[in-house]
């Protein structure tokens, strides 16, 4: 059954056009991943969800509730982590939870219930008590997205929730939201770090410039890339050399196969072992120095760096 | 009830952060230092001066009007606080050197004849070199009474004539005697400036709660804030709740303390005083809450909000008396908070009844709503064409 459908979502920004026909849909109990560099048009997108401002054009329906005409209705169904802390550094994590609770409705011993078990599922039980600003960067988005699942959300949006955190609390969050997926959220998670969208989304849609330029399960985009390995030659002096390399490998790969990113040479093979010599025999040649050879299996990164030219985090 | 919440949650925010709570607490009373520092002296001279004392009178005029000052204005208007003794000048001269007496007035031979025909006139006021207020009493009820036969001898002139229609000669002048009356007396300067500052302190409060709730605005929070239940209605309305809590207590701490301290008179109205207060801190808070809508970062504000308050404090009568200003200024300054503010406490502290300031009250609330609306409607337009 499906929770959010979003169709041809536009926004524009004076000139600017920061979101070109956004459509894609998350099933209920789903865990999307949203993909996407800096600027592609991914918080856009997500705050015209949210409903905190109506799309230039386009609609999205949360179950049979038109997020854009009635925003306050949706927002009863929804729960946002956002990538930046929104929490009162002077009020401990207790008092944080209970105001934001009463905030979305709940009081008296719902409200009372529902902080203690909210602060069970964060690991933050021991520590209700003390005021965020005396937590680390980890505790506090662990309170972040305690705020947001107060309400029971049926849908839980998170904006890079892991962003600058200690491993240890990067590890509980992501068994945190796993937990909320297979107890029946539906999630659409956001992240730079692509491993943890692996992890996480069974759906995962790829933004850029504003648009959608896929969207599948992780095997469907693999498959895009029909299931290439990359072999990431790091080279002196590439950028001087690049003509010639180009002319060396035009003869062996197709223009498709190989791309330069900064000092390396990236070339997609399904079987880079069997390539392998003859490329690095073929760089050589050129008069230029090969300082390390990488064969990364497809994953998301790849898929990425396929689809758009660039990395996540350009 | 969320705006409830939030209001709460700002209050608890602002009695945890030592230098608002400073703000709120601790400088109403510094104010109120400083107010009895400045007037206290004065204030405990007034009280003295209350006390019944001795008036020494050489009348050399002996004319009707001298017998009216003497014997109707101060013997029998003033007998709770003047004790009329009436001497020969030589005499008179001599218990003041003496210290005998601390006061005394010379009416002179001319004085009758002069006031009813309209020409100047002189009273010789002679005092020990530091009587107090008590020769400043003297020349009021005097320069007062001088004042009052002329106009009252022109009526009895006109009406004789027949020249001026009997409605007109009903004196409308008359009628503000009635402000003279035993009930109603007009604020003092203590009273003034307590009023005043207490004013003024109150919008430097709202500045500090508007910039509080800028600075909110600016943070991850608000964001939050924007995603839940609370629509932009109640966002303001329990900001603005938070903030007519905080400036209420504030303001009954200056009231309370400005009279427990320095028995500030208020006026006889408690009911009036309380409710004007409220009011007030309605229309002030409205204000503020419109300000905060409509100014997006806490640096724009510092520069409007400090401008915009020291302009309000300066025409509604805060930083200088209100009756230097052209009457039409004056009525122009009641649409400030402030203005209107003070000008009713000075009626509350002259002896109005909550019933003659009602207008005032209604307007002040109508006001503060009419604010806090405009900054709704602002607000949601606002998200219309926000940027992410």
């Amino acid at each position: 059954m499906e929770l959010l459908n979003v169709q041809h979502l536009r926004k524009s920004f004076g000139q600017l056009e920061a979101v070109k026909g956004v459509t894609f849909s998350v099933k209920k109990g789903e865990s999307f991943g949203l993909l996407g560099p800096n600027g592609a048009g991914k918080s856009t997108t997500i705050n015209m969800i949210t409903g905190l401002f109506p799309p230039t054009s386009g609609s999205i329906f949360l179950h049979d509730i038109d997020v854009v005409k009635q925003p306050k209705q949706a927002q009863k169904r929804i729960g946002v982590v956002p990538q930046e802390i929104a929490l009162y550094q002077e009020m401990s994590a207790w008092e944080n939870l209970k105001f934001w609770g009463r905030i979305y409705g709940l009081n008296g011993s719902q409200l009372t219930r529902k902080v203690e078990e909210v602060l069970e599922i964060i690991g933050l039980s021991d520590r209700a008590k003390d005021k965020v600003s005396t937590f680390s960067g980890g505790m506090k988005r662990r309170v972040n997205i305690g705020a947001a699942i107060l309400h029971n959300p049926e849908l839980l949006i998170m904006d890079e929730p892991t962003v600058g955190i200690d491993p240890q609390s990067r590890n509980h969050i992501l068994e945190t939201v796993k937990q909320l997926n297979e107890e029946g959220m539906t999630v659409i998670y956001t992240s730079h770090y692509m491993e943890e969208v692996e992890y996480l989304c069974e759906r995962i849609g790829i933004i850029d410039h504003g648009v959608v330029i896929a969207s599948g399960t992780l095997k469907e985009l693999r498959e895009k890339m029909e299931d290439r390995s990359r072999i990431k030659l790091t080279i002196d002096g590439v950028k001087e050399n690049a003509a010639d390399i180009n002319k060396v490998l035009a003869g062996h790969f197709s223009e498709k196969e190989f791309q330069f990113q900064d000092n390396q040479l990236i070339v997609f093979h399904k079987e880079p072992q069997l390539v392998l010599s003859e490329l690095v025999h073929s760089v050589t040649e050129t008069g230029t120095r090969i300082t390390s050879v990488d064969i990364v299996e497809p994953n998301l990164e790849s898929v990425f760096l396929h689809l758009t030219g660039r990395n996540l985090r350009d | 009830m969320s705006f409830w919440w939030l209001a709460r949650k700002d209050l608890l925010l602002t009695f945890r952060d030592k230098k608002a709570f400073i703000t709120l607490i601790a400088m109403p009373l510094l104010l109120i230092a400083i107010l009895g520092a400045a007037f206290g002296n004065l204030m405990k001279d007034e009280e003295v001066s209350i006390k019944k004392f001795t008036l020494g009178v050489t009348d050399l005029d002996q004319g009707v009007l001298s017998k009216v000052l003497t014997d109707e204005v101060f013997k029998k208007g003033m007998e709770d606080q003047i004790k009329l003794q009436f001497f020969q000048e030589k005499d008179l001269l001599q218990k003041i050197k003496n210290h005998e007496l601390e006061v005394g007035i010379i009416i002179q031979p001319d004085f009758s004849k002069s006031l009813l025909s309209g020409e100047e006139t002189r009273i010789k006021l002679v005092s020990t070199p530091d009587p107090g207020v008590k020769p400043i009493i003297v020349q009021s009820v005097v320069e007062q009474f001088a004042q009052t036969i002329p106009i009252q001898t022109m009526l009895a002139a006109k009406q004789e004539t027949g020249a001026v229609q009997q409605e007109s000669i009903e004196p409308k002048d008359l009628i503000k005697e009635s402000t003279l009356s035993k009930k109603t007396k007009p604020a003092g300067s203590f009273q003034y400036y307590a009023a005043a500052m207490g004013v003024m302190f109150l919008l430097m409060t709202v500045v500090q709660g508007v910039t509080m709730m800028i600075r909110e605005k600016e943070e991850p929070v608000y964001q939050r804030l924007q995603l839940t239940n609370l629509t932009y209605s109640h966002y303001l309305l329990g900001k603005m709740m938070g903030l007519v809590i905080l400036c209420f207590i504030q303001a009954l701490i200056i009231i309370i303390g400005t009279n427990l301290l320095f028995d500030v008179n208020w006026g006889s109205s408690i009911s009036g005083v309380i409710i004007m207060t409220f009011a007030f801190v309605v229309n002030a808070c409205g204000l503020g809450m419109l300000a905060g809508a409509l100014i997006k970062t806490e640096k724009g504000f510092n520069v409007a909000g400090m401008l915009g308050t020291q302009i309000m404090a300066a025409l509604g009568g805060s930083m200088v008396p209100l009756y230097i200003f052209p009457d039409w200024i004056v009525s122009v300054t009641k649409f400030f908070p402030n203005g209107l503010a003070l000008q009713t406490y000075l009626k509350l502290m002259s002896g109005a009844k909550l019933t003659e300031i009602l207008p005032a009250v209604a307007g002040s609330i109508a006001l503060g709503l009419l604010f806090l609306a405009i900054g709704v409607i602002f607000l949601v337009f606002e998200r219309r064409g926000k940027y992410a």
